[in-house]
């Protein structure tokens, strides 16, 4: 099968200036980058700030074309003009700050914008919105001021209006940097129902090492490279790799990963509290 | 605490004139207004008054927040009265050293007085009524003709309501900074003008450089959710006139009918 | 050094959001504490540490610092922000001059210090807080994300206070800057010989660093004690919204299967060597 996100060889460089707009050096956020997603996947994106998957992040939405090599979106080419707007369509982008990205003052108008830009009927709009607040779990906050919820409510409404997009493919950039444990619980609990429930694939791109411990395949990132790749566990039981990326393991790997060195037997990349209880009695 | 400061004082309730389309609100309050230029009888602005307040008590908005409207100007009406009182030439009734009172300053000033009351009242309705973003799609639709002379409606509109959405974010902002900088010992209360001009920098530019931070993100935001301007949009909720505001049309048309009519009955 | 006598606030007062964000607090801190305070967001801590430094007043009990009460009428409040340091979240927010230097120099600049004692103090600052001093002369606004939030904090530490308050200081930062800045609060009160209040929404943290954990919910302080004591109230603190540490709750799945383990360790060392014990090794 065609991948849905297939990146070749892409590469990005960001020119630094000096006040008098004098080129000061460059930076290159991307080196030479290849990645495919498959319909239906939950990929996770790793990497410590300025490794460069921000900037993947921005290319998959065509908010940023790249230098070298080409990207599909489901078969369009991000970097012609013309699919632009398909291409976001097809692929939904929720950022960091949550405040930042809500654009009405009602939770369902702020839902119905994506829809209301593409143009699709009002009846039709309607249905996209209720359909998305209830896959979100906050259709009892659809007349409610997005300046009263809490920050997980608010990603979750972002997110909403993705979903009302009808996306292929929702690209998450740290959606949960800026919340507190109970509002990343909210948004990493929604997006996984998501793509188990309505199949839709997703780009987590975070720093959170809890919270891909359900995704497909992780990359790692780190100087606008690939360091890592590989399933969840493959990638946990790289302790010492990804310390020295600068990336903390959650503390249940940590543990596992102390004892096995003190001599007990563990099996590697140990992933939840549950599996270590249950391997070491 | 300023988290849900709604701009224009909404007030909200379950009432005909909440659900009229925002379009009639525009519409009537502008002829009010107007109307209340050209009445020129005792009559006339009873039936002006009599009118407003049904309007009122449909609109189920305690009077008293009508009234806080007028706080604002209680001082500028008093003394404009007085001025008109004073200095309008004519028949005297009273008069004390260089100072004398005239019928008709008497008149023009009881005139301005009940002008005035009666225009800050008639558009506090609409504003207590109606949401600021019911407003904005109103001023939108309602302005719309213009875009054919290359007036940019929807983008004006777009601005007006992302405002409305971000005053509440930047006014709880500006809170922050200022606790942040008085932890530094900032101090934004004493001194001359000039020295509290001064000490608002720590405040002002932050300020620029969060809003300058936010407006970038949401054009991203917007951008990423294929926003490209007015064209080829549809609406989530379309501005449809029922029969409610047909209905309302209809009495706005036979309010300046009926002034016209006590006009004719007053100068014969 | 600081005493709350039976401390409420009301937040927005006579408002249509009226609430109780404080309810009768009593607490004291004593000199040189690592105080960790944890509560879920909305569970009045922002609110008690602005108290604190007198940015809200309370709506009845007292606060005292060193014996004085700090709302009293004649009170230096000035002298009070001087001496207690608040970082509030974000705090790069605030920065606001030319360069670094000069916005560290802000602080002292308002105690009315002479320009060679407020660039002494700046300067001290600043090498304490391990900023390369290629970045002092530079914009703020030109440094990376840890190094802006490294600069604020210096810009209250130039004030040299002798409580440190600081709220979720790593918020938004990737693993390294988080662990970059803990480390440096360590460090801070070891040379320094400071109070530290610390908020934060991690259990990790406040177990690894905090001497003492104060543990609010709806306005109370509901558990105050060591890390210890507080963590062995798991039931409490999760009604709380809260959790324990993620080896504390490792141990207690151990307990729940009947072995004698000791469930108070909250530190990755300490769940190590008592899984070693109790595996005979």
């Amino acid at each position: 099968m065609k991948p849905l996100i297939d990146a070749n060889s892409i590469t990005y460089e960001y020119i630094r200036r000096d006040d008098e707009g004098n080129v000061e050096g460059i930076t290159t956020a991307l080196d030479h980058v290849d990645l495919q997603v498959k319909k239906g996947d939950f990929i996770a994106i790793l990497g410590h700030n300025g490794s460069g998957k921000s900037t993947f992040a921005k290319l998959l939405n065509a908010i940023l074309t790249p230098a070298e090599g080409t990207i599909y979106v489901d078969g369009f080419d991000t970097s012609d003009p013309a699919n632009v707007w398909e291409v976001r369509r097809k692929a939904g982008m929720v950022f960091q700050n949550p405040d930042n990205q809500i654009i009405a003052q009602v939770v369902e108008e702020d839902v119905g914008f994506g829809p209301e830009n593409l143009g699709v009927p009002t009846k039709e709009i309607w249905e996209r919105v209720i359909e998305s607040l209830k896959a979100l779990g906050i259709y009892e906050l659809r007349k409610k001021s997005p300046n009263r919820l809490s920050g997980g409510q608010k990603q979750r409404v972002s997110i909403a209006g993705v979903l009302a997009m009808h996306p292929e493919c929702i690209i998450l950039d740290e959606p949960t940097a800026m919340l507190d444990p109970r509002g990343r619980r909210e948004v990493i609990r929604a997006v996984r129902a998501l793509n188990d429930v309505e199949n839709i694939t997703i780009i987590l791109i975070t720093h959170y090492m809890e919270e891909i411990v359900n995704a497909d395949r992780v990359f790692v990132m780190n100087e606008g490279k690939i360091a890592m790749e590989g399933t969840p566990r493959e990638i946990f039981s790289r302790v010492e790799e990804l310390q020295n990326l600068s990336l903390t393991v959650p503390a249940v790997t940590l543990l596992a990963h102390e004892l096995k060195k003190a001599g007990v037997d563990l099996p590697d990349g140990v992933l939840t509290k549950e599996e270590l209880v249950s391997c070491l009695f | 605490m300023f988290r849900d400061m709604t701009l224009g004082q909404y007030y909200p309730a379950e009432s005909v004139i909440h659900k009229l389309d925002p379009r009639v609100k525009l519409v009537a309050t502008f002829v009010y207004i107007l109307s209340l230029f050209f009445i020129g009888s005792v009559t006339g602005y009873l039936l002006a008054a009599l009118f407003l307040l049904s309007v009122i008590a449909l609109s189920r908005v305690p009077i008293g927040f009508m009234v806080r409207g007028l706080r604002a100007i209680v001082i500028l009406m008093v003394v404009a009265a007085l001025f008109n009182v004073f200095l309008t030439p004519g028949e005297v009734i009273f008069s004390w050293r260089m100072f004398s009172v005239t019928k008709e300053g008497c008149f023009i000033a009881a005139k301005m007085v009940v002008r005035l009351t009666l225009l800050i009242m008639g558009s506090s309705v609409m504003t207590l009524t109606t949401t600021p973003a019911n407003l904005t799609d109103g001023l939108e639709k309602l302005l719309g003709p213009l875009r054919k002379i290359r007036v940019p409606v929807h983008e004006m509109a777009m601005m007006m309501s992302i405002a409305l959405r971000f005053i509440p974010i930047l006014v709880e902002e500006t809170d922050r900074i200022m606790k942040a900088q008085i932890a530094r010992g900032a101090d934004f209360e004493s001194g001359n003008l000039i020295r509290r001009a001064k000490s608002l920098i720590p405040l002002l530019i932050p300020l620029f450089v969060s809003a300058f931070r936010r407006a970038n993100d949401l054009a991203m935001a917007m951008e990423a959710r294929c926003y490209r301007g007015g064209a080829g949009r549809t609406k989530m909720k379309p501005l449809v006139y029922s029969r409610r505001d047909r209905i309302a049309y209809l009495i706005l048309a036979l309010y300046p009918a009926l002034l016209v009519a006590i006009g004719y009955f007053h100068f014969r | 050094m600081f005493v709350l006598d039976e401390v409420s606030y009301i937040y927005d007062k006579g408002g249509a959001y009226q609430s109780q964000a404080l309810d009768r607090v009593s607490l004291t801190v004593g000199d040189g504490e690592f105080i960790g305070l944890i509560g879920h967001t909305g569970s009045g801590k922002s609110t008690l540490i602005q108290l604190m430094d007198a940015l809200l007043k309370p709506d009845s009990g007292t606060i005292y610092y060193n014996g004085e009460d700090i709302n009293g009428s004649s009170y230096d409040r000035r002298k009070l922000r001087s001496e207690v340091g608040l970082v509030f979240q974000y705090p790069e927010h605030q920065l606001f001059e030319e360069s670094v230097f000069k916005d560290v120099c802000f602080g002292p600049k308002n105690l009315g210090l002479s320009q060679k004692e407020q660039e002494l103090r700046a300067y001290r600052a600043l090498e304490l807080t391990g900023l390369s001093k290629e970045c002092f002369y530079q914009s703020p606004f030109d440094l990376s994300g840890g190094q802006k939030r490294r600069a604020a904090i210096a810009g209250v530490l130039s004030m040299e206070p002798k409580v440190f308050i600081l709220d979720e200081p790593t918020a938004g930062l990737d693993p390294k800057g988080r662990k970059e800045i803990l480390n440096l609060i360590r460090d801070l009160r070891e040379k320094t010989g400071m109070t530290v209040i610390l908020v934060s929404h991690s259990m990790d943290d406040v177990a690894d660093y905090a001497d003492r954990i104060i543990a609010m919910d709806k306005g109370r302080v509901f558990l105050d004690g060591t890390p210890k004591e507080v963590f062995a109230h798991a039931e409490e603190l999760a009604e709380a919204g809260l959790s324990v540490p993620e080896v504390t709750a490792i141990v207690r799945m151990i307990a729940d299967r009947g072995l004698p383990v000791d469930t108070s360790v909250t530190t990755i060392p300490e769940a190590r060597d008592e899984i070693l014990r109790i595996l005979g090794r």
